[in-house]
């Protein structure tokens, strides 16, 4: 920390590398929470295309060792919201741990089976197919489909459809878990481009370098921008059809502070 | 010559060679010669699940072991589980379909869920094991694992089995990609059909599943005393464990490799001469 590390750099080359963080950290903000909104949408669809009561995804969270329901659609789906669930007990947890799809009807008529979900849910399924979600590392998760309302129980073509459902949210999911910081996505490019010649000094100076080219991420947002990107991803997490209208306002607003800027006579750098 | 022989070669040798006459006589084989009259008596099956209920009326009272695989200490270890409890049903599930089909075989429960799910490609590993260990005539596997890590040691133990006179009864995963041991050629792997008829079973000559047993809509044993209609691969292995277990206790000298050939033989899709 003795010398400052942009004395290292032309003031150039810092001023790039400080504006590609803020271009990643803009990009991060407008992913973050996509993910729900993809699996949200994919138990949507589960449901209208099996005409089920309830879709519902469980996930594995390491830290509790628990399965969660974060997601739920149908009529019957809310109770499931929040539900954890060990994986090693219950239909759930057996498909998590064994990655084996399973279909069971009849549900009712095992009383056992149907107390247990009633206690938690509030509703008592007929019939219910569980399938897993694999990612390239292994098993995360379980979506959870109730009750197909013109059929008394779930075929091997549904366990096929349902398991294509849980393709797609396992690619969701996998895929947000690539959400880094700016800081460590600069850290690994700088490192790559040096290489690995790699003495402790010199990894303590490219920490240097990604640190001050993203340190004006750090502290309050003065210039507005992240509650911008904040309202913008709020939009496309609530519902891509109104993305459109959002983008149409911001237009409005937009020609009307750069009219407000330019007899004012200044603009920031953001 | 026969001097010069590798040790490998010996069992080949002249003076060797009645001893390596075979049971089945190929070409004349049917299911009446394979299972007819075959109660399954004098075979053991492992079932590797989530437990089996000792008590539940399904398993006629065969259950004549439980084990659980407690992964606490620094290595996994296999310990009796008197109370033979299922934590889910399903175990007492597959229990329930070989007793059904092979009500004079022995059933042994190794379980490898349990409170702790940590490791859970290792607790399969060990029960796995641990079934080779006490010759097993058949061992049901529902469970796979997709870890890259335990790829050697799965082969390893599908090979042991193979070699220990042991058959493993694998249910196909319905997801892609690679999952242990079911993908490994000496393993019988499963997938559903819908015939409902548990003693309907098909052998698919374009591999990596081999067979087709019932899985759709069966009426099996749960938890609690209880019975539930299930559908799944991981129903219709355990239709076909039982039926390889009929052809071991009726012919307990055939190896793996020939009950997968009289399981082929036999089957619906098989062309009659």
């Amino acid at each position: 920390m003795s010398d400052d590390p942009s004395r290292r750099l032309s003031s150039n080359a810092l001023a790039l590398l400080d504006e590609i963080a803020v271009r990643i950290e803009a990009g991060r903000r407008l992913e973050l929470g996509s993910s729900e909104a993809v699996l949200r949408s994919i138990v949507d669809a589960t449901v209208s295309l099996f005409q089920a009561e309830a879709a519902s995804i469980a996930l594995y969270d390491v830290t509790t060792d628990r399965l969660i329901f974060g997601v739920a659609a149908g009529e019957q789906g809310q109770g499931a919201i929040g539900l954890s669930v060990p994986p090693s007990e219950g239909l759930v947890g057996y498909v998590y741990t064994t990655g084996q799809a399973i279909a069971l009807s009849d549900v009712a008529n095992d009383s056992r089976f149907g107390r247990q979900y009633a206690e938690k849910t509030a509703y008592v399924p007929r019939s219910i197919v569980a399938v897993p979600l694999v990612d390239e590392h292994g098993t995360i998760g379980v979506l959870e489909v109730l009750d197909k309302r013109d059929s008394a129980s779930f075929s091997l073509r549904d366990i096929e459809l349902a398991s294509i459902f849980a393709r797609q949210a396992a690619v969701a999911i996998s895929s947000s878990r690539v959400e880094r910081d700016a800081t460590s996505l600069l850290r690994a490019a700088l490192r790559a481009l040096i290489g690995d010649g790699g003495s402790p000094s010199h990894d303590e100076s490219i920490d240097e370098i990604a640190g001050a080219a993203t340190a004006s991420l750090q502290g309050d947002d003065e210039s507005g921008l992240w509650a911008l990107v904040e309202q913008v991803a709020r939009a496309r997490r609530a519902d891509p059809s109104s993305v459109g209208l959002v983008a149409d306002l911001l237009a409005v607003l937009a020609s009307h502070a750069e009219a407000t800027g330019r007899t004012r006579g200044g603009a920031g750098r953001r | 010559m026969t001097a010069e022989l590798p040790a490998w070669s010996e069992p080949f040798a002249d003076e060797h060679r009645s001893a390596l006459q075979r049971v089945v006589p190929f070409g004349s084989i049917d299911r009446e010669w394979a299972i007819g009259g075959s109660d399954g008596s004098g075979a053991l099956v492992a079932i590797i699940d989530s437990g089996v209920e000792r008590d539940h009326p399904a398993v006629g009272g065969r259950l004549v072991r439980s084990v659980v695989v407690d992964l606490s200490g620094d290595e996994p270890s296999v310990q009796d589980d008197p109370d033979g409890s299922d934590v889910v049903g399903h175990g007492t599930a597959c229990a329930g379909i070989i007793h059904g089909l092979a009500p004079a075989a022995e059933l042994v429960s190794i379980r490898v869920l349990g409170p702790d799910n940590r490791g859970k490609g290792m607790a399969f590993a060990t029960g796995l094991e641990w079934a080779i260990d006490q010759g097993a005539s058949v061992v049901n596997l529902s469970l796979s694992s997709r870890s890259d890590a335990l790829f050697g040691t799965f082969h390893e133990l599908a090979d042991a089995a193979y070699f220990a006179n042991v058959l493993l009864v694998s249910a196909a995963n319905n997801v892609p990609g690679p999952s242990y041991p079911s993908l490994f050629a000496s393993v019988v792997s499963v997938a559903a059909h819908d015939v409902p008829d548990p003693l309907v079973w098909f052998y698919n000559p374009a591999p990596p599943v081999e067979f087709g047993g019932y899985g759709v809509d069966v009426d099996v044993a749960w938890k609690g005393g209880g019975r539930i209609v299930a559908t799944g691969n991981s129903f219709a292995a355990p239709h076909l464990a039982a039926i390889a277990t009929l052809i071991r206790s009726k012919h307990p000298g055939v190896t793996p490799f020939e009950v997968k050939a009289i399981l082929a033989a036999t089957g619906q899709g098989a062309r009659v001469p």
